[in-house]
């Protein structure tokens, strides 16, 4: 009985020093074409955006001046600012697609400036609640696909599930009465929304203890909500491996139960994990909607919603374009990434 | 999990340590939770309702609406008079009023807001109309600004113009302008108002200090905080807990849960503004060319009257408002006790006997089917647009649709945002719609949403819409509109308006469904002194003028700390215990799985 098959890929650090090398040159490579890929839909965004936003229906120039006292002639030199010929509303889109020479109406200021005051507290936000989903979950992940069957695995899988079932903002919601207005035993002691008390200095010491004060209740919702999603996909690619070959043979020279685990098993279950962050990562910059509708937190998920109540023409389209970008380049990355560490993929 | 876990184990510690800070000499602040973002502080430029709030606390105007029933009242004029012909405005300026940078405010400021108004194209856009009349401006001496007019007008009682500092906005010219956001910085926004802003911290928080040159004197609180809050519950939520004092805008569910919450006092104040079943008169451009697809059986008065019958406003006012409204008759609610025309008897009442009789009269016969059809044939089937973004106003078209269904009018329900609902309203391209309006004390505006000159018109060979949106001519009403646009004299410009509301009335180009209350609710247990405008049962903030925020004060002398808004030592201590407990947990595990050393496994 053979128990070393020999080509059973296994991407531990014992391999000679010639397969790496080759396998760096086909990473650039590969690298390389995915970037031309991306940029290739990239580009399809950057065009399909444009067009997108000019087959809304609706005349928002009508409703912005609804109840406002603008004569014809003004609303026609809105109009004019509004609707140029689409050739050279094209132009100057592709010259700089983020402000396409109209001013956000909601703000009247240039849509890239609003965008910039919402995108730190979005990025803060949902890149706490990332790097905390992503770390708790795999952690639950492997204990729990490691030891099937065990308490902990029944009690991880039934609460992971529990709380990916729940709606965020629902979750939210209960998380806000019972520690910001306190319930019973529960004390109230976050404040209900926002991300600094108004008063305070923001890059004082204080004024930093104060926006960690305030991250914690929608940060705490956002990771109980993403945490299943790691959890059960580290999990089952975890019990995956558990029944192959290399893992018999680790064992097999006698090692301990847990570096099986830790040198083995994990890094091979890590890859779908790996992606499934990357991908997320993409999202980071959309927001979250509910959360940030339930914690009144400033952030790009909320300027959305705004921007599509308006609907700010305008604003919108840089919105959308923002975050479809950022989804190619986590797309993007995340395949260069799981091709770094595993070369199966790289085709 | 974690966080939420140190916070329960870290509760009481931090309240604890919050109730043992000594009790210093604290400002007063007063903190009003808000819906919708100010998008702007230019008063050139921004135009939502919490921005008009920060521009009137900001910057007083030459006169004031009183707080008893929107008459004019002196602000920086302490007294006005007019030539005979009513043709020339002499405002008598308060003496000694200072910019809160100490610079004196004079005519000569007045006159510089007045014609910057006159001249600039971006300014007119939200101030156009009070300058409208005007052929000149002047101020001949400091205290003494005169305004030359056209015709005689009676918006020249209300000029609620902002006025600007001069050295200020000198420097800040037509094309800047359109850019200008305005945002404060030092001592706040320089003005003349009770309040300056000092601090826009956007889509969060807007701060305002007392302004001690106040030509009023100086408030009775210190800050004023306006809250940014995107969540009616978390609203809610911050009022019971005290973060903040007051919450207006408020659901009607909400606005229960906080009918017992302990130091809050609920107040559901009525409102000026009204929503409506609109119908298409017969949608046509400003010149008279028809437009659009609308149903030919709403050019008949009648069948608009028999609607009228068939729409029971006081279940919409009990099932849609939860009670908290008026059922509504005429364009200008009752609220404007001087200005709304009440039908008394000969009040559209619910009927839907009377509907049918009405249609029946008319011609309108029922089918097999029981859809009612013209005498040509074509059945009566309408459709009825309703707004996406509004609960009320789909449940309002629920209703209707029934209701008229009863009276053998078919009506195929639609909801669109406001958006797109503008559009297909300027197109004529509608039945009936559900939507409303805010009506300011001057009635004007609302009376020229029903002029002919105001129904869509064609620019370059394409149709817009204009302020019309049930299409609405009548030549009477367009005489009695100029009329009224003319009456400088209150009483007899209140007998026109109300003439002009009863044509429409019995017109019936609106059902007006309701007059919806405001609901609010603030801290009695920290604050007392609010004024309702008008009284006694009119909103408490968010007024013509700043009444409350000038006589509101805290109900001890020293308002208590708000709870838990910035627990500082708590936070440190929470912060410190967190943090350690987190670090303490992770060197635990890295512990165990190193626990061995690696020779003695491998």
């Amino acid at each position: 009985m053979t128990l070393i098959a020999t080509d059973v890929p296994s991407p531990s650090p014992e391999d000679d020093r010639g397969r790496q090398r080759r396998r760096r040159g086909g990473l650039a490579g590969f690298a390389v074409r995915r970037l031309l890929t991306g940029i290739g839909t990239m580009a399809f965004v950057l065009v399909f955006n444009f067009f997108l936003f000019r087959l809304l229906p609706g005349d928002p120039i009508a409703l912005y001046t609804r109840g406002r006292n603008t004569d014809r002639e003004q609303i026609a030199a809105l109009r004019r600012a509004l609707n140029k010929p689409i050739g050279e509303q094209f132009v100057n889109y592709l010259k700089n697609p983020f402000s396409s020479g109209v001013d956000s109406t909601q703000f009247s200021r240039p849509v890239w400036d609003v965008i910039g005051d919402y995108v730190w507290p979005t990025l803060v936000l949902l890149g706490t609640a990332t790097v905390l989903s992503a770390v708790i979950g795999i952690a639950i992940g492997i204990k729990g696909g490691w030891r099937r069957g065990s308490t902990f695995d029944r009690t991880s899988t039934a609460a992971t599930l529990t709380l990916y079932a729940m709606p965020e903002f629902w979750l939210g919601m209960v998380l806000l009465i019972l520690f910001s207005t306190g319930v019973g035993v529960f004390p109230g002691v976050f404040p209900s929304g926002g991300t600094l008390t108004p008063g305070l200095d923001p890059w004082s010491v204080d004024g930093i203890l104060d926006q960690a004060w305030h991250l914690c209740l929608p940060a705490t919702t956002l990771t109980l909500a993403y945490l299943a999603e790691y959890a059960l996909v580290m999990r089952s690619s975890l019990v995956d491996e558990l029944g192959q070959d290399y893992l018999m043979t680790a064992r097999a020279k006698g090692l301990m139960d847990r570096l099986v685990r830790r040198r083995h098993a994990v890094p091979n279950a890590l890859l779908p994990t790996i992606t499934l962050v990357f991908l997320n990562i993409g999202f980071v910059v959309s927001g979250a909607i509910t959360v940030e509708t339930v914690f009144s937190w400033p952030g790009l998920g909320l300027l959305s919603y705004q921007a599509i109540r308006g609907p700010d023409v305008p604003l919108l389209q840089a919105i959308f374009l923002l975050f479809s970008l950022s989804v190619v380049a986590a797309n993007l990355v995340a395949d260069v990434v799981v091709a770094a560490v595993d070369p199966r993929v790289r085709t | 999990m974690v966080l939420a876990a140190a916070a329960l184990m870290l509760g009481p510690l931090v309240v604890d340590a919050q109730s043992s800070v000594p009790a210093k000499a604290k400002k007063v602040t007063f903190t009003v939770g808000i819906k919708q973002d100010i998008d702007s502080l230019n008063p050139f430029t921004g135009i939502v309702a919490s921005a008009y709030e920060m521009y009137q606390l900001n910057y007083e105007t030459l006169t004031d609406y009183s707080v008893k029933d929107f008459s004019a009242k002196p602000a920086l004029a302490e007294s006005w008079d007019t030539s005979a012909d009513g043709l020339t405005w002499t405002y008598h300026l308060r003496a000694g009023l200072k910019w809160s940078d100490g610079q004196p405010l004079t005519a000569r400021d007045v006159a510089y807001t007045f014609n910057r108004v006159r001249k600039g194209k971006y300014e007119q856009t939200n101030f156009g109309n009070y300058v409208a009349a005007m052929t000149s401006v002047e101020a001949p001496d400091d205290r003494t600004v005169v305004i030359k007019v056209s015709k005689p007008t009676p918006i020249m009682l209300h000029l609620y113009v902002y006025i600007l500092p001069e050295h200020i906005w000198k420097d800040i010219d037509e094309k800047k302008v359109t850019d200008y956001t305005n945002e404060p910085t030092g001592a706040g926004i320089v003005g003349s108002g009770p309040f300056l802003v000092t601090e826009h911290k956007k889509g969060q928080f807007v701060r305002l200090r007392a302004n001690p040159m106040y030509w009023g004197g100086r408030p009775k609180v210190d800050e004023l905080v306006f809250r940014i809050f995107n969540n009616e519950d978390s609203l809610a939520q911050a009022l019971r807990r005290g973060e903040i004092d007051f919450a207006d805008d408020l659901g009607s569910n909400v606005f229960k849960s906080l009918k017992n919450a302990p130091g809050v006092t609920t107040f559901p104040a009525k409102s000026s503004g009204f929503d409506e079943i609109a119908m298409n008169t017969g949608a046509a451009l400003d010149d008279g060319t028809p437009i659009g697809d609308g149903h030919p059986a709403l050019k008949d008065k009648r069948v608009r009257v028999a609607i009228a019958h068939a729409v029971d406003t006081k279940t919409l006012v009990d099932r849609v408002f939860g009670g908290f409204a008026t059922a509504g008759t005429s364009i200008i609610p009752s609220l404007y006790q001087d200005l709304h025309y009440d039908p008394g008897s000969s009040a559209y009442t619910f009927d839907p006997a009377e509907a049918d009789r009405l249609l029946d009269a008319a011609g309108y016969k029922k089918a097999a089917n029981g859809i009612r059809t013209m005498p040509n044939g074509r059945p009566l089937r309408f459709r009825l647009f309703g707004r996406s973004n509004s609960q009320n106003s789909q449940q309002t078209v629920q209703f209707v649709q029934g209701w008229l269904k009863d009276i053998g009018i078919d009506v195929r329900s639609k909801i669109v945002s406001e958006d797109s609902l503008t559009e297909i309203i300027g197109q004529g391209n509608f039945d009936l719609f559900e939507w409303g309006w805010v009506v300011e004390p001057d009635p004007n505006y609302q009376l020229s949403t029903f002029t002919c000159a105001n129904r869509s018109y064609k620019d370059a060979g394409t149709v817009y819409a204009n302020l019309s949106d049930s299409f609405y001519c009548n030549k009477a009403y367009d005489a009695l509109f100029t009329r009224q646009s003319q009456q400088v004299d209150v009483a007899a410009r209140a007998e026109t308006v109300k003439a002009m509301q009863k044509m429409l009335y019995e017109d019936a180009p609106y059902v007006v469904t309701a007059y919806y209350d405001d609901l609010e609710a603030y801290r009695s247990d920290r604050f007392t002194g609010f004024q309702a405008q008008p009284s006694p049962h009119g909103s408490l903030l968010f007024q013509y003028g700043t009444h409350s925020y000038r006589t509101i004060r805290p109900v001890t002398k020293a308002a208590g700390p708000k709870a838990a808004q910035s627990p500082r030592s708590g936070l440190v201590v929470g912060g410190v215990i967190g943090g350690a407990a987190v670090l303490g947990g992770l060197v635990f595990l890295g512990l165990r799985g190193r626990r061995r050393p690696r020779s003695e496994v491998e």
